[in-house]
């Protein structure tokens, strides 16, 4: 492993970029991860920023039970993010479907979707758990 | 103007038109009537009795026929109900007299088939794109199940 | 021809998906049409297959912020439908509950609107804030946002004195901010200009569309569920119905505000004359009501929702609809954000009229221009709308 790989390795791990999208959610989950960008749990001394666009980011945050009218947008964003590009799935909609079993529009989980990489519980999650989930794939990163 | 008073004057003005009025709880009156004089009612509730506020449309499959019942009143909360046959689900729109009800009866017509004579807009509103033609969700006969994993 | 680029939504502005078709000429806006089929997930149906007592916490999931609002609904629909009544002091704890879920709702509301305006400060201001009710609400009920503290016959959980304490000490310290943050929206120039005279919904309109919630009590009409139709124990506790009437985009911030500091002093009232007793009453574990039909109204924050349930006798709803106040309020949006005669509106205006109606299925996953004069057609995400909007008022200060 050269010197400038590692270089590259910890620099991605020390600011990850993330962009984040709801899925058809209940909107508890977003207002939590948004919460946690507010001055009690600050995520961004972690070298965090929110962007605007696939892009430019490293990381893409979903909630929510994935729909079927949202679906198509969703694997394209996918497909416009850059490699090396990370998934994670914020709440037990996003894990595993969550609460909403026969309901007819909504797919079982995020990974029926696209891969998964991280997976965070809880309903709605604390923004505790999202702050460690960061920090976790962060570290995740650095080392490869 | 109380529940009672409410009960009278729809059957001063209908008469036998009225199949079954009932006030089962405080604030509430729920009312049946036939398909041909729905509209007439909707209209006496919101213009001569001055309710002014429909708040929702509601359609029901019962086995053999479907439902739809109008929310209307501020306080009081009348609910109008009437019945259309499933082979011929017609029924006159009241958008002509309430306009912002033309989202629920697209709602009513998207989930159940029920289809609204008159209304201006009756496309597809809360399906998605891909949901294919003439399958009504909330009808009794389609069974609700996850759309098939991609991965 | 014009085609999509889905860039994500993003960033805090409610990122739920939806689409607005706009028309436009030059800068104006004259038509709107809106597409809310992303957030469908098929609840009603799925509560056919669920017994009443989980029905519950699906219904919770309707929305994660009025998560009170709905839950309640759902459980006097049962209750009435069974003909029982909850004991008075359920009835009280029902109440302190729903109001700390609305000063929840309203101040995270503010933030919002704040950042839409460009006010980056204020938004931080109020989240942290905010923060302290979320901290009431979990000593009470055990979560954050989603609390599942109603259940069919009463509530979970009883409060102690020492809770008392401390909910009066949290309510006088966001009594005091409150009342900075309508100071602040009162008397700083940037928020008056991009407010004033901006989102009109005359009172006419308002009551020929069917508007619900502050969006009608910001047109001067005095309607509200707890006045109208009081449930729990909202004809016991003495309250304002709160309106104001310029119709604009800053009447409805200030019934808001003002509806923040009405709650504070409702549930202070509810703490001093909170009756003793049970707080629930046991029902069977398998709940069975009779053959009947039952309609509950509730406001939530948003406005006036509506539960209708049709049952045949069996443990599982026969029919369960929802009808809810966003849905009531897109006629008017749709009036709000189209030019006609004197009244204009400029492309830089939507993001805050939008976001003054306080949607609850979000924001704009893709926002789509069409400019009928030139003949092209191009797509912006919010975020570049709302910085759009932020540069025009930069420009002509």
């Amino acid at each position: 492993m050269g010197f400038t790989e590692r270089l590259v390795r910890w620099a991605r791990g020390r600011s990850p970029w993330i962009l984040f999208f709801n899925t058809g959610a209940c909107n508890a989950c977003d207002i939590e991860v948004v919460a946690a960008l507010t001055p009690r749990y600050d995520l961004e001394r972690f070298g965090l920023l929110l962007k605007g666009s696939p892009r430019h980011a490293d990381i893409l945050v979903v909630t929510g039970p994935v729909t079927r009218q949202v679906r198509d947008r969703l694997i394209r964003i996918y497909n416009q993010m850059p490699e090396p590009k990370f998934v994670v799935a914020a709440g037990t909609c996003a894990t595993s479907g969550g609460v909403f079993w026969k309901c007819y529009n909504v797919y079982e989980s995020l990974d029926s979707v696209i891969p998964v990489d991280a997976y965070i519980s809880g309903c709605p999650v604390k923004p505790e758990a999202v702050v460690q989930a960061v920090n976790l794939l962060a570290q995740k990163i650095m080392k490869g | 103007m109380n529940e009672e008073e409410i009960i009278n004057a729809l059957k001063e003005r209908f008469g036998d038109k009225i199949i079954d009025c009932k006030t089962p709880m405080r604030r509430r009156v729920f009312v049946e009537v036939s398909k041909e004089c729905y509209k007439d009612v909707v209209k006496f509730l919101l213009q001569d009795l001055d309710m002014k506020f429909v708040e929702a449309i509601t359609g029901t499959d019962v086995n053999d026929h479907l439902e739809v019942i109008a929310h209307i009143g501020y306080g009081i909360s009348v609910s109008v109900k009437t019945k259309v046959p499933k082979d011929d689900p017609v029924i006159d729109s009241i958008c002509d007299i309430a306009r912002g009800a033309e989202l629920y009866e697209r709602e009513a017509h998207d989930l159940l088939g029920i289809v609204f004579k008159g209304n201006p807009n009756l496309k597809r509103f809360i399906l998605p794109e891909d949901w294919p033609e003439g399958v009504y969700p909330l009808r009794k006969d389609y069974e609700a199940k996850h759309p098939k994993p991609l991965r | 021809m014009s085609f999509y680029i889905p860039i994500g939504p993003q960033h805090p502005v409610h990122p739920e998906p939806l689409l607005m078709k706009f028309k436009v000429e030059g800068e104006q806006v004259i038509d709107v049409e809106i597409n809310v089929s992303y957030t469908h997930r098929g609840i009603e149906k799925g509560l056919e297959y669920r017994d009443y007592m989980k029905g519950i916490f699906l219904a919770e999931r309707i929305c994660g912020i009025c998560n009170a609002a709905h839950t309640l609904c759902y459980v006097q629909n049962i209750e009435q439908l069974l003909n029982k009544e909850v004991p008075p002091r359920a009835k009280y704890l029902r109440l302190i509950v729903e109001e700390l879920s609305r000063i929840h709702s309203h101040l995270l509301w503010l933030g919002l609107a704040a950042h839409q305006i460009g006010f980056e400060t204020l938004f931080m201001y109020v989240w942290r804030d905010r923060e302290r009710v979320l901290d009431l609400l979990e000593m009470i009920t055990g979560n954050r946002v989603v609390t599942s503290y109603n259940t069919i016959g009463g509530v979970r959980r009883d409060i102690t004195p020492e809770m008392e304490q401390k909910i009066r000490k949290g309510l006088d310290y966001l009594e005091k901010r409150t009342k900075y943050f309508k100071k602040v929206v009162m008397e700083e120039p940037t928020v008056l200009v991009r407010t004033q005279n901006v989102g009109i919904l005359k009172p006419r309109e308002a009551i020929e569309l069917f508007a619900v919630g502050p969006v009608l009590r910001a047109s001067s009409i005095k309607h509200d569920v707890r006045a109208d139709d009081p449930y729990a124990a909202h004809d016991e506790v003495p309250f304002n119905v709160i309106t104001y009437d310029t119709c604009d985009v800053y009447a409805r911030i200030l019934v808001r505000i003002d509806e923040v500091l009405e709650c504070i002093n409702m549930i202070r009232y509810s703490l001093d004359h909170l009756p003793s007793g049970k707080y629930r009453i046991r029902l069977p574990v398998v709940i069975k009501p009779p053959p009947g039909e039952s309609v509950s109204r509730v406001e939530a924050p948003r406005g006036d929702l509506l539960h209708y349930v049709k049952s045949d006798g069996s443990d599982k709803p026969y029919r369960y609809k929802v009808r809810t106040p966003t849905l009531a309020n897109i006629p008017s949006t749709a009036r709000m954000l189209t030019s006609r005669g004197d009244y204009i509106v400029y492309i830089a205006d939507i993001p805050i009229i939008f976001g003054s109606v306080d949607p609850c299925l979000c924001c704009t996953g893709r926002v789509m221009f069409v400019d009928v004069e030139k003949g092209k057609s191009w797509v912006w995400t919010y975020n570049e709308l709302v910085k759009y909007s932020r540069e025009r008022f930069e420009r002509h200060d």
